[in-house]
């Protein structure tokens, strides 16, 4: 099956074999997106490699931003100030909405319901509104910065945020109430694809997969990171470990994540937004004049870089598909010596063929489907 | 963070040695993860006795290479995962092997999530792992990331090899 498939499962080859219509044994096959970020990564500055970050998971693209931003951030002891640390933490739970949406849509067209599809994109597209205002872009945003955000919020962003937060719980409800208690939909979904606690913990799985198994492991709580902790929120996990306990999780948490983004606007300081590059650029602006005569061929120029010390190790955010870590090895130069990505996808990923083997072929999508798996992030 | 760091000192460290299994203490990473060296053929040893210590999830299994034509280094960080927990313990291990002849046991048997992770050290580095159930290529059709390759050695895999090498 595969490698190209319908409805936005990116590029995954899985090898079945079927008994009539039991499946037998599945072999996933990857690499159809490698790109090589990681090699790619050890020869640009940070500053550089975030526009290449994004098309790791390009749903939740903050994520990706906010692990490679942290991981110099936290090598080199910089602080960001707490009006950086509240508007980010709003554009992570904004991306986590947005990518729960995006993974609905999808699973819900695989198991044969076409119609929620429509339904996500309605509120994915006024998050790309809000995203397009306060970033630039509406997917690829290139936000964050070492010590900061790019950019300050425009004015007005906070009321619109907080008019779609009211505006989209009431929807995640009408998605419940359209799909949850759907008898067909609980027949494609209840009992399928079990994973047990043990399990889940032994794969290595993150995420909601892992929380839906009855593990309450999230990282926003664990790590401490941002300012998570001044802000009223609960792990959301089931026991269940099915299909049906993954879907429920995700719904789940998309409420929270409004739940946060409501409170984290409310407790948005003021102050600076600080980036640091930025600040670098304005106070080179009278010595250096690029348009003058000298400088009048050079098409590329440097912006301010951050050196890495020669140290090493392993950061983490909880993104909507689970443990998106990076493990940087610093050189003392402003290139990485290594820099790996753990994605979430590839450890989920790993899990398939045992879930699959006694199931029926209509069973690999929903399975597949609620594991959750981008491939721009499986493959790098 | 560095307070956690000076109160566990070495302890797992401390732990392994008072059970008489040889490992070398490398100090800790820039957050206060304890770092061991292991020596290749004493891994799965370590490996099971961390496993019963209670470290049970497998988080990141990945690989590098010490310096341009020097060693390849094999990493696994390893955590407690339980619920709830606040500041679990989490270790670091990395396994030092030669260039000319990099052999590591898997541990594949006792985290399961070393699955598709050594699978990618093998292809990005070619450390082969024995006892790993299913050791293919995942990413790429030829090594591309050791530090010694000039240049886009990438490139230099004909296309009807990459064909060829859908091999499964």
């Amino acid at each position: 099956m595969g490698p190209h498939h319908p409805s936005m499962h990116g590029v995954l080859r899985l090898v079945v074999v079927p008994q009539g219509e039991n499946v037998i044994d599945c072999k996933p096959i990857l690499g159809y997106l490698h790109r090589g970020m990681e090699k790619i990564a050890e020869n640009r500055t940070i500053v550089q490699y975030l526009p290449y970050v994004t098309r790791w998971d390009y749903l939740a693209t903050m994520f990706t931003e906010a692990v490679t931003v942290n991981a110099p951030e936290k090598l080199a002891n910089i602080q960001i100030p707490e009006r950086a640390s509240y508007i980010r933490i709003i554009m992570l739970e904004l991306s986590r909405v947005a990518s729960h949406l995006l993974w609905l849509g999808p699973f819900l067209a695989d198991i044969g319901a076409q119609t929620p599809f429509f339904y996500i994109f309605r509120e994915r597209e006024m998050i790309y509104d809000l995203f397009e205002v306060a970033t630039g872009m509406r997917m690829m945003h290139n936000y964050f910065r070492i010590g900061g955000v790019a950019a300050d919020l425009p004015y007005g962003w906070v009321d619109k945020c907080l008019d779609f937060c009211q505006y989209c719980l009431p929807k995640i409800y009408e998605y419940e109430r359209l799909i949850t208690r759907n008898p067909i939909f609980l027949k494609r979904v209840k009992g399928v694809g079990f994973i047990s606690r043990q399990e889940a913990i032994n794969w290595g799985l993150s995420g909601p997969c892992l929380r839906a198994s009855g593990v309450q492991w999230d990282l926003r709580k664990i790590d401490h990171y941002e300012c998570y902790d001044k802000i009223d929120w609960q792990i959301k996990w089931q026991t269940e470990g099915d299909s049906l306990a993954r879907y429920l999780v995700r719904i789940d948490e998309m409420k929270e994540s409004i739940n946060i983004i409501q409170q984290a606007l409310k407790l948005l300081p003021g102050g600076p937004y600080e980036n640091l590059e930025g600040r670098r650029i304005a106070q080179e602006k009278g010595r250096m004049n690029w348009n003058s005569f000298n400088y009048q061929f050079v098409g590329k120029k440097s912006s301010p870089t951050v050196k890495l010390p020669r140290q090493e190790h392993y950061v983490r955010v909880e993104a909507p598909k689970g443990e998106l870590g990076v493990f940087l090895i610093g050189d003392d130069s402003v290139f990485p010596w290594r820099f790996k990505i753990r994605p979430p996808g590839f450890a989920n990923l790993q899990i398939l063929p045992q879930l699959l083997k006694g199931m029926k072929l209509a069973d690999i999508m929903t399975i597949l489907g609620s594991i959750d798996i981008i491939m721009g992030e499986v493959d790098r | 963070m560095k307070f956690l760091a000076a109160a566990t000192e070495g302890r797992i460290s401390a732990w392994l040695t008072k059970h008489k299994f040889s490992h070398r203490p490398l100090g800790y990473d820039y957050r206060g993860v304890e770092i061991l060296q292991v020596k290749s053929d004493e891994w799965l040893s370590i490996a099971v006795a961390l496993y019963a210590y209670g470290f049970n999830y497998l988080r990141l299994q990945c690989a590098y290479d010490a310096a341009p034509g020097g060693s390849l280094i094999s990493v696994y960080h390893l955590t407690q995962m339980r619920d709830q927990p606040d500041q679990p313990e989490e270790i670091c291990a990395k396994v030092f092997v030669s260039r000319t002849n990099p052999q590591i046991p898997s541990v594949y048997w006792v985290w399961k999530s070393a699955d598709f992770q050594e699978r990618e050290s093998y292809d990005m580095l070619g450390i082969t792992y024995w006892g790993h159930p299913y050791l293919r290529r995942i990413p790429t059709p030829c090594w591309s990331r050791r530090e010694d390759h000039v240049g886009n050695a990438r490139f230099s895999c004909s296309f009807t090899y990459m064909v060829k090498l859908l091999d499964f």
